[in-house]
């Protein structure tokens, strides 16, 4: 029981559960992620994490139209993207990266904004082909969404029609330079 | 037991391509099926009132990325007869050999597909290593991977390329010989025939009755092909016979896709013997008369059609595509009844559907 | 009204499918099919009028062996609506190509999904574009634009 009336005995400091988590909680978010101690974790530990994301890059089994081919063929013998770790997953929520690889309808863009949001941090979004950048040669239908950066944001722009195999991968190796120029700490975020 | 629907929604490794596909199962049995498409329609066939005649050979080509030399020349068909444009005979002879090495290409990624899915994955990477050698002899013809866009109205864009047909008789026996390998990869294996020998009957009746055509007609027991029965372009002077067999399940389909390859080599042959020399392009007009046309091609996947309305100025009034796609995938629900919810992937992936012409 | 079946009628000697086709055609349905021509080996034109394409079309399958539908158009035109069919026969090798017009402010015709089930998703998809309503159809909904959309894209005076 709190005794407060006697200072001299000392104060036995009696926590309702919900509180010593609570309590718990903002000790290790000052400890990890605001004091230095969170910040040597990070500077020893963020080159070998973000080694690890860059050359594992995870992207949803996700095909739309004709760039949907390419990517199927990136994962062929000839231009075997696994190499550089690249490999799909079918659930949105093992995945790194969305590769949006065709024209967005307005039928299809609720079911694209679901799949974005139920996928972790960190994630990043690959337009590959010219309609989803900007719809493509269908820009001017009345069914289409022009360009997936319109509800969706986008880290790396590839070109063609289609794009071509290598385009796509050298599309990932860019995203992996910038994910190396961009390193942060998993715990401070900085 | 309770009954459900399951989406087997857009975005799932068995849907190649965009469609969602509702089962309603009781267990394990399936009882009912809905397919939902149209998430991509790209509303072609408004798109294409709204450009000249030349300019919508490279749309075409993206209706069916798998097999997109038989679309744009399935719409030069229908524009040449419309606007009464004799074709060369040296184009037509480069348009069949382009087209059937299309069709060996596009068998090649259906069975890559089909294969990764049921597990296989060394059927995934055998074949996908083989259709690169006939991509690269088409992209030597036309100039890219995936969407050629070669065809024009009046012959094709351009002549063959220097050494075109060593290459190509070189391409055509490697692939004989593949062929052998994979029939004893695909049958040899015991999942492989179990998944498929007795799975998604499709009798001959419903087949004739929803529409079906392309392999999944011939392998129901009704032995009709385009090219043999009501022929274009120049395959009366072809001689190649048509696949067919009786049973209408699964290994029926992937059995005549096989063997409707090995007739593809025969005619990529023949075409570079019978080809004359001479004109490849003829100057197509400007404007075309008012009139209808009509073009009817054998598409890898099963028949489509093009109907051109034309109004006397240079660019159409109205151009309707028929999709073999869109009509098999109405049957579905008829073939899905009965089985369990895993030979779905089986029993879609064997129908080879393309969702590019289907939503068009 | 009976339909006149190919074998029994009187033969003509020399005379190829598609004038069997069109003869039988044209007796057994006088008023109401017209215009019949043959465009091409193998392609035969017939206008029919739109209250009798059931009737047309269950002659078609039944007596004259057309087993396949191929393909359900519509077209607009600026006083009326033509909804084109494109049926094949496998046996006599023939793409018949019938064309029925209706009024523009009421573009109504009969479904004959019942008589082919490949024409049901073909005649949603007129629906769905053109906005042709097919009467007697077993669910016609939107099948490619999502369901509350409200404007049929393939007319002439919507502009997208």
């Amino acid at each position: 029981m709190s005794d407060r009336a006697d200072p001299s005995l000392g104060q036995a400091i009696m926590f309702r559960s919900k509180d010593f988590l609570k309590w718990s909680d903002e000790a290790m978010e000052y400890l990890l992620r605001r004091s230095p101690v969170g910040a040597g974790i990070d500077l020893i530990t963020k080159d070998f994490f973000n080694w690890a994301t860059r050359n594992s890059l995870y992207f949803l089994h996700f095909g739309i139209m004709c760039c949907a081919l390419e990517m199927a063929v990136a994962s062929a013998p000839r231009f075997d993207q696994q190499r550089f770790g690249i490999i799909p997953r079918s659930s949105p929520r093992q995945c790194d990266i969305l590769l949006v690889n065709g024209p967005v309808t307005k039928k299809l863009k609720p079911a694209l904004r679901r799949l974005y949001d139920q996928m972790p941090e960190p994630k990043w979004v690959v337009a590959m082909g010219e309609c989803a950048i900007s719809g493509g040669p269908f820009y001017n239908s009345y069914s289409m969404v022009q360009g997936v950066d319109r509800f969706i944001p986008v880290d790396v722009y590839i070109p063609g029609c289609p794009a071509r195999p290598e385009a796509l991968i050298d599309g990932f190796l860019k995203l992996q330079k910038m994910i190396k120029e961009n390193k942060k700490g998993l715990l401070t975020g900085r | 037991m309770a009954e459900m629907w399951i989406n087997m929604g857009p975005q799932h490794p068995m849907t190649h391509g965009l469609w969602n596909l509702r089962v309603k199962v009781d267990g394990e049995t399936i009882v009912d099926a809905e397919p939902e498409v149209g998430y991509l329609h790209r509303g072609i066939e408004k798109i294409c009132e709204g450009l000249t005649y030349p300019q919508i050979i490279p749309i075409t080509d993206r209706l069916c990325y798998g097999s997109s030399l038989t679309w744009s020349h399935l719409y030069c068909q229908s524009v040449e007869d419309l606007m009464g444009v004799e074709v060369p005979e040296r184009a037509e002879y480069i348009r069949v050999m382009a087209i059937e090495m299309q069709r060996i290409a596009s068998h090649l990624m259906w069975l890559a597909a089909y294969a990764g899915d049921l597990g296989m994955s060394v059927g995934f990477t055998y074949t996908m290593r083989d259709r690169e050698v006939f991509v690269d002899l088409l992209q030597a013809l036309t100039g890219s991977r995936l969407t050629y866009n070669y065809p024009r109205i009046g012959g094709v864009a351009h002549d063959l390329p220097p050494n075109f047909d060593r290459d190509s008789i070189r391409a055509v026996d490697y692939m004989e010989g593949r062929l052998k390998e994979y029939e004893d990869l695909f049958e040899g294996s015991k999942i492989f025939m179990m998944r498929n020998v007795g799975i998604g009957l499709l009798r001959k009746e419903d087949a004739l009755n929803l529409g079906v055509t392309g392999p999944s007609l011939r392998a129901s027991g009704v032995s009709y092909d385009l090219r043999k029965d009501m022929p274009y372009s120049v395959y009366p002077e072809m001689d190649f016979e048509v696949a067919t067999l009786d049973d209408g399940d699964c290994y029926a389909r992937y059995r005549v896709r096989m063997d409707e390859m090995w007739e593809s080599c025969k005619i990529v042959r023949q075409a570079l013997q019978k080809m004359p020399k001479g004109r490849w392009r003829m100057v197509s007009p400007r404007n075309a008369p008012a009139g209808t046309g009509l073009g009817r091609v054998e598409d890898p996947r099963g028949e489509a059609v093009m109907y051109v309305v034309g109004d006397g100025s240079d660019k159409p009034y109205r151009l309707k595509i028929r999709s073999p796609i869109f009509v098999t995938v109405s049957a579905a629900p008829k073939i899905l009844v009965g089985y369990k919810l895993a030979d779905v992937v089986a029993i879609m992936g064997g129908l080879d559907m393309c969702i590019g012409e289907n939503d068009r | 009204m009976e339909a006149v079946s190919i074998e029994k009628a009187p033969s003509r000697i020399g005379e190829n499918p598609e004038q069997r086709v069109l003869r039988a055609l044209a007796e057994s349905f006088p008023k109401t099919v017209s215009d019949g021509a043959r465009l091409r080996p193998g392609l035969v034109r017939a206008k029919v009028d739109r209250s009798d394409i059931f009737r047309v079309c269950r002659v078609l399958k039944d007596n004259l062996g057309f087993e396949h539908l191929t393909m359900i158009s519509a077209v607009e035109y600026d006083d009326r609506f033509e909804i084109v069919y494109h049926i094949a026969s496998y046996q006599s090798k023939l793409l018949l190509e019938l064309i029925s017009t209706t009024p523009k402010d009421d573009p109504t015709v009969d479904s004959i999904s019942s008589i082919w089930g490949g024409a049901n998703w073909q005649e949603r998809e007129s629906y769905d574009l053109m906005g042709i309503v097919f009467r007697s159809h077993p669910k016609l909904e939107r099948i490619l634009l999502p369901k509350d959309v409200l404007y049929h894209p393939l007319r002439k005076d919507f502009k997208g």
